[in-house]
């Protein structure tokens, strides 16, 4: 039976992107596009995807990792067990680890530390999963992320640097795209700048992708874009990186959308 | 004699300040390498023009622009056969293409194809401007390598990364340029 709907929906879906491309001369608006689609999945599974992966990440944060103790145990910013809001802070700088961490590195750590996996032993999904129940807590928040200790403002200085860096095969850096051109058109996907809430929208459902996409896999999919290869989750660029936009999307006065959000 | 000694080795500090790396290019060379050795290779491998827009923030100062524009044009190859306008029917594969031209990404070109981007200029019926001898050539160079013409632009200099070959540019050059090609229909 859930197949049925399944297939159903999927054959809706499917008719709708054809009626959509066939309306003619005009653009798609990608994002009306995706606010039909997010109703369609309502209407048709009465559940929107990012609430599965909200789902299947509240069980990975109340299982017991090989130290017997669950994610509780760790702090994400506001003390042991607190999630309300916290994913709007980061990323910050946790004295326990003696880094800054965002929140998808907070929980690698976590699992470690706290939880007692090895590295190798963490499944890349599961934290996708685990991000996003934790950031569902502040959803609609206000951004927040203000550099203060010194390995902050290093990592905003370093994220700044980041930024502006021209490179690889096609020239690009984020900024000559997401500054100077920000609310132009990349084929038909609308690109913002950090002072226009750039940030705001991770993790999402991509319906176009059919997955979750937290923040660090956004920014890994816009390097590949412009021919650079990814970095590697949790590294220093990814840090560095969000540190900056969030920090500008804070002083724009930004608020996240609800999370995780559903785009295309 | 206190004062004397105070001033060399202050000297002496800012002459090995000056010579060294900076501590903050060394950070982000660690951070960089942070994120594994394929971003590294590629983000540590900037050219002198990606280091100069890096630096700039794409605002090239004034005294640096001709050099800066003689350089890049140095830069451009031309096909051996001379000929700046090939088939524009393979310049059409070239420019949609996401691996070589992926000129959509930023510009209008054929009527018919609605999903483009704006960040740069529409080149629906760039024909337009006639086949002389200068349009042809302008067109080549600016695709071969944008930064040639302005400096940090956000066309990247496709030709100078092997991203089409100058064949295939010259064919990039028909399909904007011969009356027959689709982006110049009526």
């Amino acid at each position: 039976m859930k197949r049925l709907y399944l297939l159903t929906g999927l054959a809706l879906l499917g008719l709708g992107a054809f009626f959509a491309y066939t309306q003619g001369q005009k653009p798609l608006d990608p994002f009306e596009e995706a606010m039909r689609q997010r109703q369609m999945y309502l209407e048709t599974f009465r559940v929107l995807p990012g609430e599965l992966y909200v789902e299947e990440g509240k069980e990975l944060f109340f299982r017991k990792g090989p130290s017997e103790k669950t994610l509780e145990a760790c702090d994400f910013g506001k003390g042991p067990g607190v999630l309300e809001g916290v994913y709007a802070q980061l990323p910050k700088y946790f004295p326990d680890s003696k880094r800054v961490e965002d929140l998808e590195s907070r929980v690698y750590t976590c699992m470690q530390t706290v939880q007692g996996y090895k590295p190798q032993e963490i499944k890349r999904d599961e934290v996708r999963a685990i991000t996003a129940y934790i950031a569902s807590f502040s959803s609609k928040a206000k951004i927040q992320v203000v550099p203060k200790h010194p390995a902050e403002l290093a990592m905003y200085n370093l994220g700044r640097e980041l930024w502006y860096t021209r490179a690889g095969p096609r020239d690009m850096s984020c900024a000559v795209c997401h500054e100077q051109h920000a609310g132009q058109r990349v084929r038909l996907s609308p690109v913002r700048s950090p002072k226009q809430g750039l940030g705001n929208e991770w993790p999402a459902y991509r319906f176009e992708e059919d997955r979750l996409y937290t923040f660090e896999d956004r920014i890994n999919f816009c390097y590949e874009s412009i021919g650079i290869p990814k970095p590697e989750f949790y590294s220093e660029p990814h840090i560095a990186l969000a540190t900056y936009i969030l920090a500008e999307a804070t002083k724009a006065g930004h608020s996240f959308e609800e999370l995780p959000f559903f785009t295309r | 004699m206190k004062r004397k000694g105070i001033l060399v080795v202050g000297l002496l500090l800012l002459g090995l300040g000056l010579s060294q790396v900076g501590p903050f290019r060394a950070r982000l060379e660690a951070a960089v390498r942070d994120g594994g050795t394929e971003f590294a290779r590629v983000m540590l491998a900037q050219d002198k023009a990606q280091a100069l827009c890096t630096q700039y923030r794409d605002k090239l100062p004034a005294d640096l622009i001709p050099t800066f524009l003689a350089e890049q044009k140095a830069l451009i190859k031309y096909p051996a056969s001379g000929k700046l306008m090939g088939d524009w029917k393979n310049g059409e594969k070239v420019f949609t293409d996401p691996k070589r031209g992926n000129c959509y990404a930023c510009h209008q070109g054929v009527a018919e194809e609605v999903a483009y981007g704006t960040m740069g200029p529409s080149l629906l019926h760039y024909g337009d401007r006639g086949q002389s001898e200068a349009v042809v050539r302008y067109t080549y160079e600016k695709i071969y390598n944008a930064w040639a013409f302005v400096p940090c632009s956000l066309m990247y200099r496709g030709g100078v990364h092997g991203l089409f070959t100058p064949e295939e540019t010259a064919d990039l050059v028909a399909f904007l340029l011969d009356p027959e090609s689709p982006i110049n229909r009526r």
